[in-house]
């Protein structure tokens, strides 16, 4: 297994840090992409921050009221080695569908 | 290797001993290859972005650089025009550069390097200058990856005179495809089926091809994967796979189904390739690239050419769109389907003279 480390990401507008309000994983969780992973309040906005990928959470930076510098470690993720550092998402195999069937009368010639 | 079985018998009377067989992904099959290559030849060597440390977005140079040392395995700044430079200078110097371009978009910016340097070296300095250069790309889409990272380039560099390209289909083909790619003496790209990087397969180290193929036991020329005696499906890279399902499903309706996985997509093996449509009499072939100067069309000429007195039908073409590769929420939609490729299937079955 591999650790993949997802720091806070710039929230926009030149913010550069932002204070953690709730998170909404714990470590040993396994989450999706696109999940929520914590809400975090900048100087604009309080903001849901979706998890950049699938993946088991090894550890969280940072409890309610402590702030996190842009660019420092939010949380890391362990991930399958053969995954580790991808882009994109690993295609799943499934079954052959069909909706076309083929008819013909071949002569054998 | 920790899998080499020493076994009595012919192997052995060779002196060589048999190394079986395993099932490997494709990813552990092309990681495999290359720690070999590095190993038989010192002049040998990996980088790209991300190669070194990290050993690669896919992990195909995973714990190379720890084992045979960061002046053989290292990483790159993100400059593909540099990378593929340099290897034009280590080339020259002696070395086998086996760069690394990450994705296939961005070959795009090491395009004069290969086309203007790398394919005519050897050619412009009357073979005093070869260029032993191996390329891996990971090629072609299905990962659900952004814009670049799905291209399909197989007949941007087919189409350059000094270069051969070779697109392996399962980790077999490609243990096999990237060791003999990686000892010729020329240009060789290798585009790696992304999509098809972590389905394990068998892999046979000690036959690269069945015993008696017209290929003499070399990975060259094309190969039939599953014989049929209906129709010919052409195809490389990972509609290889997909063309196999599409064979398993049109069995079903009473139609044999042959498939041919080209391999080399430069030279293309024009004699198996017609020794199989002078069989079937009816082909399709299938890519991932768009339509419109696809290698296809190519395919589809050499066939017209061997086989026109024979042919029941013209020969199909089931392909990506004239448009940019699509984001991932689309690409079903673009790659060839099953579908599609039984309706192109279907119109070749049905096709009527006159």
């Amino acid at each position: 297994m591999a650790e993949i480390s997802f720091p806070l990401p710039d929230l926009g507008e030149g913010l550069i840090e932002a204070t953690v309000l709730e998170w909404l994983v714990s470590p040993g969780d396994q989450v999706e992409r696109n999940q929520p992973l914590v809400e975090v309040e900048t100087t604009k906005s309080a903001v849901e921050l979706p998890s950049p990928q699938a993946g088991k959470v090894v550890r969280i930076h940072g409890g309610p009221g402590d702030k996190i510098n842009v660019g420092e470690p939010l949380i890391v993720f362990e991930v399958p080695d053969n995954t580790a550092g991808i882009v994109g998402t690993v295609p799943k195999e499934e079954a052959p569908k069909r909706r076309v069937r083929l008819s013909a009368v071949l002569d054998e010639d | 290797m920790s899998n080499a079985t020493l076994e009595s018998g012919a192997a052995m009377a060779e002196g060589t001993a048999r190394r079986g067989v395993e099932q490997l992904s494709m990813q552990q099959a092309l990681n495999r290859a290359l720690d070999e290559v590095l190993a038989a030849n010192p002049k040998a060597l990996v980088f790209g972005e991300d190669c070194g440390r990290l050993g690669g977005v896919f992990r195909i140079t995973d714990g190379l650089q720890a084992k045979h040392g960061t002046g053989r395995v290292f990483d790159t700044p993100l400059a593909e025009s540099g990378i593929l430079g340099m290897s034009v200078g280590l080339a020259m110097a002696g070395f086998h550069p086996i760069p690394e371009v990450q994705f296939d978009g961005f070959a795009y910016p090491a395009v004069n390097q290969i086309v203007c340097q790398i394919a005519r070296m050897n050619y412009r300095s009357r073979g005093t200058m070869p260029m032993p250069i191996t390329l891996r790309v990971p090629s072609f889409g299905g990962i659900r990856a952004p814009e670049h990272h799905g291209e399909s380039l197989e007949a941007l560099f087919a189409h350059v005179p000094g270069l051969k390209v070779v697109s392996p289909s399962n980790p077999h083909e490609a243990y096999h495809l990237l060791k003999y790619a990686a000892t010729r003496p020329d240009p060789v790209i290798f585009m790696e089926p992304k999509s098809r990087y972590w389905q394990k397969g068998e892999v046979d180290f000690d036959s690269p091809d069945p015993a008696g193929s017209p290929t003499g036991g070399s990975p060259t020329g094309a190969k039939v994967m599953r014989a049929g005696r209906h129709l010919t499906l052409v195809a490389w890279g990972a509609m290889v796979a997909r063309c196999l399902q599409v064979a398993e499903l049109a069995a079903e309706d009473g139609i044999d189904i042959e498939v041919l996985d080209l391999r080399w997509l430069k030279p293309i093996d024009e004699a198996t390739l017609a020794a199989s449509v002078r069989k079937t009499r009816r082909a399709v072939v299938v890519h991932e690239a768009p339509l419109t100067s696809g290698l296809g069309a190519e395919v589809a000429q050499l066939i017209t050419q061997a086989c026109f007195d024979t042919l029941k039908a013209p020969v199909e073409r089931i392909t990506g769109f004239d448009v940019p590769y699509p984001s991932g929420d689309l690409e079903d939609e673009y790659i060839p389907n099953i579908d599609r490729i039984l309706f192109g299937i279907q119109r070749v079955l049905e096709y009527k003279r006159g």
